[in-house]
């Protein structure tokens, strides 16, 4: 295949995303090991039960904390902790440095000095952003069908699948937050640093809202409220919350070729 | 013919502070055209405006008759550049980088890029970060020429090269303007620009000082000449001389300038006992001070 600015972004992401591969499956090992031991613990079953809601919500995914469940676990552990930290981790991370890292570093400027237009540039950019983080969704939902097989916990492999693309749709979205900012203001660190703090900031607010009844219509600004309320992992993908996360992803990756293509690019 | 570049009141802010203001040229095809000035004159952002990778503030900007804005794409895949401050992929290796070039710019393989690299010696299989900075030039140089451009857009191109390959890359040069292509040379050394360029603009500060042949230019530049004597000449031994002016007067040392032949120069300092001399070619800023005292001399 002709090298283009898809393939070639690709190929440079390869080496990290290894490294994100190697971590999934580090920290899925871990996960299916430990569960064996929570599961059918009924004492502990107890000690949950009689937790308030609040906190459960505060903790759980989807209102759930049963971590005795392997559907409870996994929304706990997994998909309310460092799955999220790790998507939007590796997602924030190539949203910024896609036009602010190539900017920053000084290479963006021979790249626009040949006959590809701005525009082209960041799709084929944004196309690999995607690319990236879908993979590294496919790795983790292969390798927890593998684990909820051996471990026993009994949670479908739609159901895994309906979850994983919720994730993935979470870290696109800001993914492509982080991309824009980068795409409008030339700078890496900034694209990063806001969007981190606006994930943290949409993260808190969801998961304080079920304790505090004055928050209670705030979550719905929240991409994370659309992210993990409907429980996915016990009912499947909920199609107004996806579409949610995707519109609002769609918005970001909207504004950046319009605020990339109208401004100076900066010298290094 | 239309012009290959053409600037008319080309204006550039960068909010409050300078970048280039009502710059007008007009660029020929096949010649090479010297952009000589200063570092931070503006050289580099006139080159940017012409690739679209910033906009001009007002004015017009055409390449190939085509506008910079609206037609960027169009004048991209016909110019080829090479960046002042030149930054590579680093993990790549020059054949990888190329590979990447060529392809973005519709071509097969490397296009012109193994024949030049073979002509700069370049080394195309050990990564870039491995590269001295002549051969990061290189690689920048090769990038800039491997789709055969109908324009070359060089940023202080013989940066970080050897004198040989300054061979090389002037003979290139020189082939190209044969092939009736066009170049668009910017420098801040004078001695390059007259070497290489057919014509000459001057820029100061963000505005056009003149837009001059070589040859005309040569004629003007001059050379200083400091001579250190046995006993101080009388003062005014060299005043009446033609083409010498005395700038500079230190106990037994002279400092003049010497503009045409040396001949009268030579003869009058003959007369007196020289220990020692030195002379060199007079760098940019000393043509600017004469040009600009010639400016305001003209003006009043």
């Amino acid at each position: 295949m002709r090298a283009s600015v898809l393939t070639r972004t690709l190929r440079d992401k390869w080496r990290s995303f290894r490294w994100w591969c190697v971590g999934i499956l580090a920290f899925v090992a871990l996960y299916g090991s430990v569960f064996p031991s929570l599961h059918g613990n009924k004492s502990l079953d107890n000690l949950i039960k009689s937790y308030p809601q609040a906190l459960k919500g505060f903790v759980g995914f989807g209102g759930n904390l049963d971590i005795g469940s392997g559907a409870g676990y996994l929304g706990t552990e997994v998909f309310s902790f460092w799955g999220p930290i790790v998507f939007l981790a590796a997602a924030i991370a190539a949203g910024a440095g896609a036009i602010a890292g190539e900017e920053e570093r000084g290479t963006l400027d021979l790249l626009l000095s040949l006959p590809i237009s701005r525009v082209r540039c960041l799709l084929e950019k944004l196309a690999a952003l995607v690319c990236e983080v879908v993979a590294l969704g496919i790795v983790l939902w292969l390798l927890l069908v593998i684990v909820s097989a051996v471990a026993g916990m009994g949670v479908s492999t739609a159901n895994l699948a309906a979850t994983t693309i919720a994730l993935i749709l979470l870290a696109l979205m800001f993914g492509s937050l982080a991309l824009a900012i980068g795409a409008a203001t030339g700078r890496r660190a900034l694209a990063i640093g806001l969007s981190a703090t606006l994930a943290v900031a949409a993260d808190v607010l969801n998961a304080l809202a079920p304790l505090a009844s004055w928050l209670d219509s705030a979550k719905l600004v929240s991409p994370f409220y659309y992210y993990s309320h409907s429980d996915t992992l016990r009912h499947g993908l909920n199609g107004t919350d996806a579409l949610v996360l995707l519109a609002i992803g769609l918005v970001a990756a909207c504004v950046a070729p319009i605020v990339f293509a109208r401004r100076d690019l900066s010298t290094s | 013919m239309t012009a290959v570049i053409r600037a008319e009141g080309l204006t550039k802010f960068y909010g409050a502070s300078r970048g280039i203001s009502g710059l007008s040229l007009v660029v020929e095809p096949g010649e090479v055209f010297g952009f000589l000035g200063p570092n931070g004159a503006g050289k580099t952002t006139t080159i940017r405006l012409m690739l679209d990778l910033i906009r001009p503030t007002a004015g017009l900007l055409e390449v190939f008759g085509l506008d910079v804005r609206k037609q960027s794409v169009a004048v991209r895949s016909r110019a080829g550049y090479l960046p002042g401050d030149l930054h590579l992929y680093e993990r790549l290796t020059p054949r990888e980088y190329l590979r990447y070039v060529a392809a973005l710019r519709g071509l097969e393989g490397l296009g012109e890029g193994e024949a030049l690299s073979e002509r700069f010696e370049l080394e195309l299989d050990r990564p870039i970060k491995a590269l001295s900075k002549g051969n990061r030039q290189k690689v920048g140089l090769v990038q800039a020429f491997l789709h055969r451009p109908d324009l070359l857009l060089l940023d202080e191109p013989t940066a970080g090269l050897d004198p040989l390959v300054q061979q090389t890359f002037n003979e290139l040069l020189r082939e190209v303007v044969a092939e009736g292509r066009t170049v668009f040379l910017s420098s801040h050394i004078l001695s390059e620009v007259q070497r290489l360029a057919d014509r000459v603009a001057i820029i100061r500060e963000g505005s056009l000082e003149l837009v001059e042949a070589v040859e005309t230019l040569r004629a003007r530049a001059f050379v200083h000449v400091e001579a250190t004597f046995a006993q101080s000449p009388p003062q005014e031994a060299f005043a009446s001389l033609p083409g010498v002016r005395e700038l500079e007067r230190r106990g037994p040392v002279v400092l003049l300038a010497l503009e045409g032949s040396a001949d009268p120069l030579i003869k009058a300092l003959a007369r007196y006992e020289v220990l020692a001399l030195d002379s060199h070619e007079a760098d940019l800023e000393d043509v600017f001070l004469t040009l600009y005292r010639e400016g305001s001399a003209g003006a009043s």
